[in-house]
């Protein structure tokens, strides 16, 4: 009988839910906007919907990322370092280094022997992360996804010198201004991330294979900027957005399996795919204070 | 005017400059009876065409012209863009000299600017005996208000007093000013209030003056200056965070310009007349 597991991975930007039964049967992304169970419900649906199965189907959920909390139906919840070292891992077994660049985070994760033995994080600023590239992308007049094919015809990379995106937006705006040309603005900003997050990544001391993931993975310009740094190449998935979700179902899939091996049953009484209300206003409330 | 033009032949005249990335300040005090004149307008970037507009009308003001003037000083970020200045000084000796001109008795200033925050020591002449400055991240600085206040589309005059209203100032998760900026947002979007957001704001900001406070230590009286002395809000947020009342300027933004004036009026004995608007 097949088993079939979910992994859902709630970031601070997208949402992505991936199906598996041995193959990666759905993989959905989508925008995690304010109300991360709506948005899991959304966004399960839709999986379920391309993988032809109803939720009864799913043996075991697993849910990570940075609004795991918020997954009503999730059996499990795993930390994303946990899910995205186990993601990247079943794509490049050889991996030692992952430099994750997110929304609004980013990580560096070692690894030996397909385990993480530590990592080091920045959610703190909004340098290194994805809100940089979006911010000054904005200021710029530039669609956030090609930025990075922009970026390739620069032919000289000026120096930011503000590491805060604020300042870095401001300056950006002088150099327009200086009439700069938008490639060579584009390069200085992947320079300066890169710079941030190769300081960040260094601190867990990056050694070969190094995997980039996150949605800034898909910014070619800011992967060359980073090669440039550690001085060789690095590996990025075919979908970098999607290594935790990928890890999180496979850790559901080992869960699952070692359940039925033993014949204890997984109750699925607690779960529940749409919340009974979406949005708790005296619950989020409560968080502020 | 006539009057002033008659003594300008006993003592000359001396002017300050103040070129900050938001906004460039230009004073002068009357050779007469030391009535402060001054000017601010937005630097909207052009240092040079700011610091130009800035002191003709400083200049019209004193009923004088930059040929009455025997000695500019300019200071702030855009200094070097002062094209008829005399001399350049640092924004930490015309912050310490302006604030003990205006309050002898002042030991520390905490100055507020858009793009960084200072925590000034001064001798009795005013003069720096430590500092410490915050510049690398907005959030420490009046940008931070400038950015939120935009969100809540709050004029910046009246951040202060709306904040005052704030029964329960909102917690921020975060010190980065970009993601307190959708932190707010999304507040906002729950139903929380413009004053509680302005409050956790001020809060914050205040968190950051203290532990400047902390680094460089405080000397009364402490006096604060830059834009963000403006903000009521703020003043009594950093009052209730140090634990130490606030000397605040009437117009506490040219607080440098004055200490640049002041220190161009110690120096003004070298003849400037040479020198023109360009």
């Amino acid at each position: 009988m097949d088993v079939y597991v979910a992994g859902v991975d709630i970031g601070s930007t997208m949402t992505k839910v991936v199906i598996h039964n041995g193959t990666i049967l759905a993989a959905i992304i989508g925008p995690t906007g304010p109300e991360h169970r709506r948005t899991a419900y959304k966004v399960m649906l839709e999986a379920l919907a391309q993988a032809k199965i109803s939720l009864d189907n799913l043996t075991y959920v697993v849910a990570t990322g940075y609004g795991r909390l918020n997954v009503p139906f999730a059996d499990k919840q795993v930390t994303e370092i946990t899910c995205h070292a186990r993601g990247v891992s079943s794509i490049f077994p050889n991996v030692r280094t992952i430099i994750d660049i997110g929304g609004q985070d980013s990580k560096g994760i070692k690894i030996s022997n397909g385990k993480v033995i530590n990592f080091v994080m920045n959610d703190k600023c909004a340098a290194g992360t994805g809100r940089f590239l979006e911010v000054i992308a904005e200021a710029l007049g530039v669609r956030v996804e090609e930025m990075g094919e922009l970026s390739l015809k620069s032919g000289s990379i000026p120096k930011i010198s503000s590491t805060c995106t604020v300042f870095a937006e401001q300056e950006v705006t002088s150099w327009l201004a200086m009439g700069t040309k938008v490639e060579d603005i584009l390069a200085g900003i992947h320079e300066a991330i890169a710079t941030r997050v190769h300081g960040m990544a260094q601190r867990v001391k990056i050694e070969r294979e190094v995997v980039v993931t996150g949605g800034c993975a898909k910014n070619v310009g800011l992967v060359k900027a980073l090669e440039r740094k550690i001085g060789y190449s690095v590996l990025v998935p075919s979908e970098p957005l999607l290594t935790g979700a990928i890890g999180a179902a496979l850790i559901g899939k080992e869960i699952a399996s070692q359940a039925i091996e033993k014949g204890t049953p997984i109750s699925r009484a607690e779960r529940r795919l749409a919340a009974v209300t979406f949005f708790d206003e005296s619950a989020s409330r409560g968080n502020q204070s | 005017m006539v009057k002033a033009k008659r003594n300008i032949k006993k003592k000359p005249w001396a002017l300050g400059i103040d070129i900050g990335s938001a906004f460039s300040k230009a004073a002068i005090v009357s050779n007469d009876n030391g009535d402060i004149y001054y000017h601010i307008i937005a630097s909207r970037g052009d240092y040079r065409a700011a610091a130009k507009k800035v002191a003709e009308e400083v200049l019209k003001r004193a009923g004088i012209t930059l040929e009455d003037i025997a000695c500019t000083v300019a200071t702030g970020v855009g200094a070097t863009s002062v094209a008829f200045s005399s001399i350049q000084v640092t924004d930490i000796s015309c912050v310490g000299r302006g604030a003990q001109y205006l309050y002898p008795s002042a030991g520390t200033i905490i100055d507020i600017g858009d793009q960084a925050s200072r925590l000034i020591r001064v001798d009795s002449e005013g003069s720096p005996t430590n500092f410490v400055v915050s510049e690398k991240c907005a959030a420490g600085s009046g940008r931070f208000l400038q950015l939120i206040a935009r969100v809540l589309q709050v004029d910046l005059s009246e951040i202060g007093e709306l904040s005052l209203k704030s029964g329960r100032p909102t917690a921020f998760s975060t010190n980065c000013a970009v993601f307190a900026e959708s932190e707010a947002i999304s507040r906002i979007a729950e139903g929380a209030l413009k004053e509680d957001i302005l409050a956790g704001i001020h809060k914050a900001l205040a968190a950051k003056i203290l532990a400047m406070v902390e680094r460089a230590g405080l000397e009364k009286d402490l006096v604060i200056a830059g834009g963000g002395a403006k903000d009521i809000g703020l003043v009594k947020s950093i009052e209730e965070a140090i634990g130490v009342a606030l000397l605040v300027p009437p117009e506490p933004q040219i607080v440098a310009a004055l200490g640049a004036w002041l220190i161009a009026s110690e120096r003004s004995t070298t003849n400037q007349a040479e020198s023109l608007l360009r």
